[in-house]
């Protein structure tokens, strides 16, 4: 594996070229271009706020920036996940042709949506920490917020092991897509995106089987979008989305155990898609 | 493994005992995959059998063989797109240095629809392994070579498949490859730039590149190349001069001398 990292590291400029050209690839065609990244998750969160808000008549306050806390690391693994599995055969005339070290492929796509990502985050915090004060919305700034780094390193070791998985596994299997749309689908329901990962925790089921409760968390991508909440934001007001309790403090064990996961799935699918490379362009 | 060296070697490629079997897996669900597992048929193909020859630095070899004798998959493990199966394929530079392989991609493999000529020569110079600095030195020779100055800036979907060949070709051959690896990709482009490709071809040679080459057409064959192998069902039937390898196989394809 280490001669596969360094013969990684010989190729990054051509990482970096595929990086861009993912990047200008995607709104080429698009009239308004790099706003497309932008507009669709943030008609999510008015649609969600509304929902919540004066449907559901949440009393919880700030819902947007909660929701966005989960909406953020999930479309970064969603998207990761789904084009990492398209990219490999994208590129199958090139792989079939000439060598490069075929993990720059999937990393790429990865690398892109961390751009998005990124951006994301950095419009989250201008929005809620800078305008938002303007217009007399006081949301104080944690120092928990410092976990910030390590949590995302958490997600980018969960995203880029599973799009490494994901894309190897595509190259055989045109199931894993199928397979991957309907896992999204519903995991946007069973996963804390638009709701507190403690509701699960007040659930008569993990009531009766705490068990339960700890697997659920043990899931990376539920574990970090409950930390992002929890480090960035005040615990959700008692009694907001028909909570049966109070707020569950962050569990830092259940978390080191989900970064535990994360990089055992980093690992295991970096070496899954070292074993099988070769074996990409002689699928019959 | 293939493609490096502590030292030079007086040869180019080092093809040795190779063989390559691929495996036609018959299940393309994860339903045979788990549940099929023995049951999946799966027909062993042997694409190249016991194949072992030296290129030495600077020779121009063609490769000749009927269809799906197994060419392809020789310059494929050559390349390093494929892993051999048994036996070796090695690549060396005249010099220490890590040797420049360039495969030339069947009308620009590479290329993305959706970009330019120019970020096109950036990407695709990358997937060859040059360097930033290098791109930019090359990219005025690689567009006048191409004739394609006044497209450079247009997105290449508009471009019509000999301009493309015509790129790809001019980025391959600009990368100053140790080794040029030709997969019959000439015969597309129009005669007075299929004939400025011989020209280079001449130029390549006289600078003492070395080339491989897969080509069906003889004449070409008989042209450019010192040495001709040529395949049958995996298996390397002559190796020599043209003039004796070509008649041999003109006379078994019953293929009338012109």
């Amino acid at each position: 594996m280490l001669e596969e990292l360094a013969e990684l590291r010989r190729f990054h400029f051509l990482l970096g070229r595929l990086v861009v050209r993912e990047l200008k690839v995607r709104y080429v065609n698009s009239v308004f271009g790099f706003v497309w990244s932008i507009v669709p998750p943030l008609l999510q969160v008015i649609v969600f706020t509304f929902l919540f808000r004066s449907v559901l008549h949440n009393p919880c306050r700030n819902y947007s920036a909660y929701v966005l806390c989960g909406l953020i690391p999930w479309t970064f693994l969603n998207s990761s996940t789904m084009d990492a599995g398209q990219s490999l055969i994208e590129n199958y005339l090139v792989i079939r042709k000439v060598y490069i070290p075929r993990e720059v492929i999937p990393l790429s796509v990865v690398i892109a949506n961390f751009i998005h990502f990124a951006l994301a985050w950095a419009l989250y915090f201008t929005a809620f920490f800078g305008v938002a004060r303007l217009i007399g919305i006081d949301l104080p700034v944690k120092p928990t917020l410092l976990y910030f780094p390590l949590i995302t390193l958490v997600l980018v070791c969960f995203t880029v092991g599973l799009s490494l998985w994901v894309s190897a596994l595509s190259m055989f299997y045109d199931d894993v897509r199928f397979i991957l749309q309907t896992v999204f689908q519903l995991g946007f329901f069973i996963v804390p995106v638009v709701v507190p990962a403690d509701l699960f925790r007040y659930t008569r089921l993990a009531q009766h089987h705490p068990g339960l409760y700890t697997l659920y968390m043990l899931n990376p991508i539920t574990s970090v979008i409950d930390a992002y909440r929890k480090t960035i934001l005040e615990p959700v007001p008692l009694g907001s989305f028909q909570m049966k309790g109070a707020p569950v403090e962050l569990n830092w064990t259940l978390f080191a155990g989900a970064a535990g996961i994360a990089v055992f799935t980093l690992v295991g699918g970096y070496a899954y898609f070292n074993s099988r490379k070769w074996l990409f362009v002689e699928r019959g | 493994m293939p493609g490096s060296s502590s030292q030079p070697n007086p040869d180019a490629v080092v093809v040795e005992h190779l063989s390559k079997t691929f495996h036609i897996r018959h299940m393309k669900s994860l339903k045979r995959a788990m549940f099929g597992r023995g049951t999946a048929p799966t027909t062993p193909l042997l694409a190249l059998d016991d194949v072992s020859f030296r290129i030495p630095h600077g020779q121009t070899v063609a490769v000749v063989g009927r269809n799906g004798s197994g060419k392809s998959t020789l310059l494929g493990i050559i390349a390093r797109v494929y892993k051999p199966s048994k036996g070796s394929a090695a690549v060396f530079g005249p010099d220490s240095r890590r040797p420049r392989i360039a495969p030339l991609l069947a009308l620009g493999a590479g290329f993305h629809r959706d970009l330019t000529g120019l970020e096109n020569i950036e990407f695709y110079g990358a997937i060859l392994g040059l360097t930033p600095r290098e791109i930019n030195e090359k990219r005025p020779q690689i567009l006048a070579f191409a004739e394609l100055e006044e497209k450079a800036d247009t997105v290449i979907r508009g471009w019509n498949d000999g301009a493309r060949l015509r790129l790809g070709f001019a980025i391959a051959v600009h990368t100053d490859p140790d080794l040029l690896l030709v997969d019959e990709v000439l015969a597309v482009g129009d005669e007075s730039f299929q004939n400025k490709c011989y020209r280079l071809i001449d130029e390549l040679q006289a600078a003492g590149k070395t080339i491989l080459f897969v080509t069906h057409d003889l004449t070409v064959a008989e042209r450019t190349a010192g040495r001709v192998l040529w395949i049958n069902a995996g298996k390397l039937v002559m190796d020599g001069s043209p003039a004796e390898v070509l008649t041999a196989y003109r006379q078994s394809s019953e293929e009338p001398a012109p």
